[in-house]
């Protein structure tokens, strides 16, 4: 039972217990304690770009149903009839601006009005539809990043992001116009693992050298270069603990301004296209700026819980069970380019990423022998220790360390901790058991 | 160019998943035609490779890498290695208008791996186009079925 199971005990400033990824009664409980409690990303606006688009999503383990009403606001319902309990819309994306539940006809708007209620009068007099709309999640948007909440009193979704936001503006303004389209398809791969894997992974800079050690040798070969010094202990990179569960493979200092560019398109497209988009960056944004935004322009950014920003991705990370994953990759393409800046960017994302990517994959496997290997009893933790010594704080307010280290990883437990315990500074209220819907 | 009857298409992609399936990849990229695109399509069929994410689009450069990671021994999603076996079945003969002639079929693709095998299925389009003297592989497209499902690994030639 959750009420047994002590989170300050199981989740240690250096360490984790190995329950927190086996039992499922952990599992249950972070569905509500975090799920429930604090904003979940579930997509980008582009996703719904016309009035009447839809997307089924899930929150945690819910469904539900991002829409876009006819005055281009975008709304999150559950997706379950409020008659007896079937889903409402079956289709992974569509345009509607209507719902019909199939079972009895109970029909309702994109913004989950009910206003189709058929043979009404068998409900009598006294039967008030209004009680009968959807049930909604709250809506936070941030650069065109869709977050959804059931908690009615969670902080703003600015307040939530907080630093993060330093970096997903320069993730956007990657684009001469400030904004990304995630209308490209999307990368679907799982793992027989408890969802934390993935998120400690994408911004663990520790396991690449190891893991990805078959990437890199061909690409350092390519190039004729070492890329393994990069995640080496000798490397310039640094991890920042952004807050509130939030981090970053910070991998600025290191580059030039020059240099950024390459990592981005690989060389894949024409000098003329890249100086069109360099020449489109400095106009908007100045010499200043545009290298600041280069300078950034391959990070690892994790938004806790289940947000990774990635290459030219959004990961959404989906839990299932306690023991298995869906992770969802959606790629960007960068609005106002020339095309063969986007398609440079599509091939350096399937070089790497999805199913039957060059990185990805080897990443997959590892989580899966985590699960296995954590059926062994007797060895109960896992160690999250590095450079735990060296965190310095920074000048933004965060605190940093060598790449290598895990203090990301100590930085999203400690989140977790508080949000399992109640004990959130930055969600007050927590109920020990809540189907916390807004309406 | 010699015409290609369906006898000899079935025989080249006969030969094709024998060598695929003993994952004898060098003696398969030697097939391949230097312009060569080995593309699995995601999310449907139908899409524009360069306005939509493919899980796979290589040419014969990228084709390289990925060939030389997967022998690098330490590509640990292939290691232990997928065991495959691929059943090709309704192969049909479609000339086109250059030099190449367009073999479909579809195909059964059993693969088994820690102790686990999955099933997939799907359509193949090859493109073949005779070169020196004998037909090489121009193209090959292949439409898995589930290829706007969750995967968890792909790492195998399909």
């Amino acid at each position: 039972m959750a009420g047994q199971l002590n989170f300050n005990e199981l989740v240690q400033n250096e360490r984790v217990h190995r329950k927190i990824y086996t039992e499922a009664d952990v599992f249950d409980a972070e569905m509500e304690q975090i799920f429930e409690h604090t904003w979940v990303f579930v997509g980008h606006e582009s996703e719904v770009a016309a009035v009447g688009d839809y997307k089924t999503i899930t929150i945690g383990t819910q469904p539900a149903i991002m829409t876009r009403d006819e005055d281009g606001r975008i709304h999150i319902l559950m997706n379950r009839c409020m008659h007896r309990g079937s889903t409402i819309c079956q289709a992974e994306r569509g345009n509607s601006n209507y719902f019909r539940c199939w079972y009895h006809g109970w029909t309702y708007t994109n913004r989950g009005e009910l206003v189709g209620l058929p043979y009404a009068a068998g409900y009598g007099t006294s039967f008030d539809r209004n009680k009968f709309n959807l049930k909604r999640a709250k809506v936070g948007i941030y650069r065109g990043l869709v977050f959804a909440s059931l908690n009615p009193e969670v902080p703003e979704i600015s307040d939530h992001l907080a630093r993060t936001k330093h970096y997903i503006d320069l993730f956007m303004d990657l684009s001469p116009e400030g904004e990304v389209e995630a209308r490209c398809g999307t990368h679907k791969y799982g793992y027989d693992g408890n969802w934390k894997f993935q998120m400690e992974n994408g911004v663990d800079g520790y396991h690449p050298n190891f893991v990805h050690q078959s990437f890199f040798e061909v690409q350092g070969k390519k190039l004729g270069r070492k890329v393994m010094k990069l995640f080496s202990e000798t490397s310039a990179y640094q991890c920042k603990d952004l807050g509130n569960g939030h981090s970053i493979l910070d991998m600025a200092p290191q580059r030039k301004a020059n240099r950024p560019i390459n990592n981005i398109l690989r060389g894949a497209a024409s000098k003329a296209s890249t100086d069109l988009y360099l020449d489109s960056l400095v106009r908007r944004y100045g010499e200043e700026r545009t290298s600041e935004i280069l300078g950034a322009s391959n990070v690892n950014l994790a938004v806790f819980p289940n947000l990774l920003i990635i290459g030219i991705q959004f990961r959404n990370v989906l839990p299932v069970s306690v023991n298995r994953t869906d992770v969802y990759l959606t790629p960007t393409t960068l609005k106002g380019v020339p095309e063969e800046i986007n398609i440079a960017r599509l091939r350096a994302h399937e070089a790497f990423y999805g199913s039957a990517g060059g990185g990805a994959p080897d990443d997959v496997e590892m989580f899966n022998r985590c699960t296995a290997g954590l059926r062994v009893k007797g060895a109960e933790w896992l160690e999250l220790s590095r450079g735990m010594e060296r965190e310095h704080p920074t000048a933004d307010g965060s605190v940093a360390a060598q790449i290598t280290d895990e203090l990301p990883q100590r930085a999203f437990y400690r989140q977790w901790r508080d949000l399992m315990c109640g004990s959130a500074a930055n969600i007050k209220e927590l109920r020990p058991r809540s189907v916390a819907v807004i309406d | 160019m010699p015409s290609l009857s369906r006898q000899l298409a079935e025989e080249i992609l006969f030969e094709e998943a024998r060598i695929l399936d003993a994952r004898r990849y060098d003696e398969w990229f030697a097939m391949l035609t230097e312009d060569m695109i080995y593309w699995v399509p995601c999310n449907g069929d139908g899409i524009d490779p360069n306005r939509e994410i493919s899980l796979v689009y290589d040419d014969h450069a990228r084709l390289r890498d990925r060939i030389d990671r997967l022998a690098s021994g330490v590509a640990h999603a292939q290691s232990p290695p997928s065991e495959t076996c691929r059943l090709i079945s309704n192969v049909q003969v479609e000339q086109t208008p250059d030099d190449t002639t367009v073999i479909s079929s579809a195909f059964l693709l059993y693969e088994l791996r820690h102790s686990r095998q999955r099933l997939f299925a799907g359509r193949y389009h090859h493109r073949l186009r005779f070169e020196d003297g004998r037909w090489k592989i121009a193209s090959k497209k292949a439409v898995l079925l589930n290829n706007n499902e969750v995967i968890d690994n792909l790492t195998f030639i399909v």
